[in-house]
């Protein structure tokens, strides 16, 4: 294997990826260094769109405009090098707002119905395991829209993906003006749920436009802002029920009424997304079918990668302990702060809503953390820093369940909070170096099992009356705890693990060990082979061998 | 570390409230003069109950058992929760202490107190939940605390109870408004589509 490695590296070939190791040593630094990025660009070919490890890979347009025309610097495939959160321009940063605030409405939404439980609970007659029940299923569909959303942006796009969920979820939240009973809730904030890919359409169509040096820092700040939707609409919507009970609608037509808000922010995203948005920086999906190559893979075969990759499984497990209690968080703390220290309801909601909001900053905060640690010490400190966050996260719930006075609980939500977030951001640091391959699919079935370990979560410790909402908060904080102990099982051969040193495989055979023989004599492997240069990084400070002989 | 003394500082502040609030706390429900008022709440019709129509008809009078008559300043009288309607709903639970009891959330009327017996026609509002309901009387002494109370039903709140339906709060406006915005949300989307996919084929053929 080395032997054709060299061969791939030291002759003068036009489809060499790095034509010497300054090149390398170049690219390599410049994985930890934004700012220099417009003077190292990858020496990029067209026909090998993966190059640059992009989940997008079959979007790939090949370009031939210069890069004057964008207001952000760019590679040599369009993407932006810089990310520059304030500005509108089109169509990087333009793209990064309708996304973010799209994924957002879509939580919103999901979640708009948490903060009016106390009045809903009344006018449909709940009992509590309606209750649970309805918030299991709120966060259940999206497990099946979320698989199912990453081959509609491959088919469509990730504009109309994102514009189709969008729109036509809308009709769903209109309906909760026909509900009646349990039943009809139930099954409105399911279809209501599915909503939620919109995840998949937000990181996918980052990574059309941004290179993948600042991706992480991009879907990172993308999906927590995107996830700041549970909290605002904790705020939202027991305001808006408020104005509207006071211009004299009856409680139980109120709450009704307040949903037309989230239904039309779904229109109105949609609509914006449509006129504004593009699929990529060069225009949209259209163009790409005209032109260039697209090196694809077999939907099959990917699965198999992601599916036999023990580590795969371990941080679903994981992210269903840290988005997924997010998600459960979400849907109870409103009702529990209203009921346990008998708050009004709009206090209970902007209580409810720092929870969510913490998002703001603590899931950047997560993936920087977990970029400084790989700074010191490699991916070990990646692992051993999403065990710390997650578990201290565990430690927090179990405080705000045993928590008895209004102050200690609020201090202890908060903390969990930042805990369990900051735990997202740094899940999804490591995740991208599970597989090459099967970064795609990964992604999602970790976005999924986010969503699975929430309708757990709700159904064993929400939806009985065997636990009151405190002691269900607790447990939860104790199935955090033992569900984050299983990172000390992932070990990365060329890396190491928690508690074991690296092994002699390097990042290399590593990755390239996912493609059969018959794959690499067809030259499939070279964005594997890529990626795994990049990636020496991770072997932290000591980690000087760039060139494998 | 300036932030960290002053967010220890608050919280600790925060703390003392907490501890000094809590000599109120203690007041329970049990320590109440049962059957002081005789109370009776009558429903304006057989059956079923619906809110915002039907109407109750309550007196309530002072009991021949009464022994804190003096302290008596206010009665309040409020809808309570029969157990059929409490269960697996906890946050209408019974409990002991009185700051922490929620069975009894719905106000009817407040008035002061008088020797002579006292009624009231009350109409369900329409913020009434589907239920099964009796009525209480708290008498209150001048510093807000209850002393005693009457209730229309026996100790064991299983009889002269009465069903109450609540309003079901939907509109056919809003139906209509309902139907009207998803259709439209559906549309727009598709007449997008189309229109794009139709430029694109001229554009193609040009």
């Amino acid at each position: 294997m080395p032997q054709t490695f060299e061969t791939h590296d030291r002759t003068a070939e036009p489809e060499d990826i790095f034509h010497s190791d300054t090149d390398l040593l170049e690219t390599i630094a410049a994985h930890h260094d934004v700012s220099d990025q417009v003077q190292a660009p990858k020496q990029l070919s067209p026909s090998h769109s993966s190059e640059t490890g992009d989940t997008g890979s079959s979007m790939h347009g090949v370009s031939t405009k210069t890069t004057g025309k964008y207001d952000l610097p760019v590679d040599l495939e369009d993407k932006a090098t810089v990310f520059k959160i304030l500005s509108v321009a089109k169509p990087h940063m333009r793209t990064f707002h309708l996304s973010w605030i799209s994924f957002s409405t879509c939580f919103v939404s999901t979640f708009a119905a948490a903060p009016l439980v106390p009045i809903i609970r009344e006018n449909l007659n709940l009992t509590k395991q309606d209750i649970g029940n309805a918030g299991v299923a709120s966060v259940s569909g999206s497990i099946f829209s979320r698989l199912v959303m990453g081959a509609v942006c491959d088919i469509l796009g990730p504009r109309y993906g994102c514009a189709f969920l969008v729109m036509l979820s809308a009709p769903t939240v209109f309906s909760m003006s026909f509900v009646g009973g349990a039943a009809g809730f139930i099954t409105v904030r399911f279809m209501i749920g599915f909503c939620l890919a919109t995840f998949v359409s937000c990181q996918y169509w980052m990574s059309t436009m941004f290179t993948s040096n600042i991706i992480g820092l991009v879907n990172g700040t993308a999906a927590g802002w995107g996830n700041m939707g549970g909290g605002i609409t904790q705020l939202l919507m027991p305001v808006v029920y408020e104005i509207i009970r006071r211009c004299g609608a009856t409680a139980f037509t109120a709450w009704r009424i307040a949903f037309f808000v989230p239904g039309w922010l779904h229109i109105i995203m949609g609509i914006l997304v449509l006129t504004l948005g593009q699929d990529l920086p060069g225009g949209n999906r259209k163009d790409m079918e005209i032109r260039g190559k697209v090196v694809k893979d077999k939907l099959g075969k990917i699965m198999w990668c992601a599916v036999t990759n023990y580590r795969t499984w371990i941080f679903v497990l994981l992210y269903g302990y840290s988005m997924g209690v997010e998600l459960s968080t979400d849907n109870v703390i409103a009702e529990y702060f209203f009921d346990r220290f008998h708050l009004k309801l709009h206090t209970a909601g902007i209580i409810a809503a720092s929870f969510g909001m913490a998002n703001f900053f603590a899931r950047p905060a997560g993936g920087y953390a977990s970029d400084m640690a790989a700074k010191y010490f490699g991916m070990r400190g990646r692992l051993w820093a999403l065990w710390i966050i997650q578990t201290a996260g565990g430690i927090f719930c179990v405080w705000l369940g045993r928590a008895n006075t209004l102050v200690t609980a609020v201090v202890a939500m908060i903390l969990f909070s930042l805990g369990a977030q900051a735990a997202c951001g740094a899940t999804f640091a490591i995740v991208p170096f599970i597989s090459r391959r099967s970064l795609g699919i990964i992604s999602g079935l970790t976005g999924a099992g986010g969503n699975f370990g929430s309708g757990l979560t709700q159904l064993i410790f929400f939806s009985t009356s065997r636990f009151t909402t405190e002691q269900g908060l607790t447990w939860m904080g104790v199935m955090i705890i033992a569900c984050t102990l299983p990172v000390t099982l992932c070990r990365f051969p060329q890396w190491g693990s928690m508690f074991l040193p690296p092994s002699t495989v390097t990042a290399e055979q590593y990755y390239v060990s996912e493609w059969s023989e018959e794959e690499k004599q067809n030259n499939m492997h070279l964005g594997s082979l890529a990626f795994a240069k990049s990636a020496e990084s991770e072997g932290g400070r000591r980690a000087h061998s760039t060139v494998i002989v | 570390m300036a932030i960290h003394k002053i967010f220890f500082a608050s919280l600790l502040i925060c703390l003392l409230f907490q501890i000094s609030h809590g000599a109120t706390k203690e007041r329970l429900f049990s320590d109440l003069e049962k059957g002081a008022l005789e109370v009776t709440a009558t429903p304006s019709r057989e059956g079923v109950l619906d809110a915002g129509i039907d109407k109750l008809s309550i007196t309530w009078k002072l009991s021949s058992t009464a022994t804190k008559e003096a302290e008596f300043t206010t009665i309040k009288v409020k809808l309570c929760y029969a157990p059929v309607s409490q269960v697996d709903r906890p946050w209408r639970k019974t409990e002991n202490e009185l700051f922490k009891d929620k069975s009894c959330p719905h106000k009817i009327i407040t008035r002061p107190y008088d020797k002579s017996p006292q009624s009231f026609e009350y109409t369900l509002e329409r913020d009434i939940p589907t239920g099964t309901y009796f009525v209480r009387a708290y008498a209150v002494d001048a510093k807000g605390h209850e002393v005693a109370f009457g209730q229309s039903t026996d100790e064991a709140k299983s009889t002269k109870l009465f069903s109450v339906q609540a309003i079901s709060g939907r509109h056919k406006s809003l139906d209509i408004a309902s139907v009207c915005f998803s259709v439209f949300s559906v549309l727009a989307l598709l007449v997008f589509f189309v229109n794009e996919k139709r430029k694109a084929k001229i554009e193609q053929s040009k």
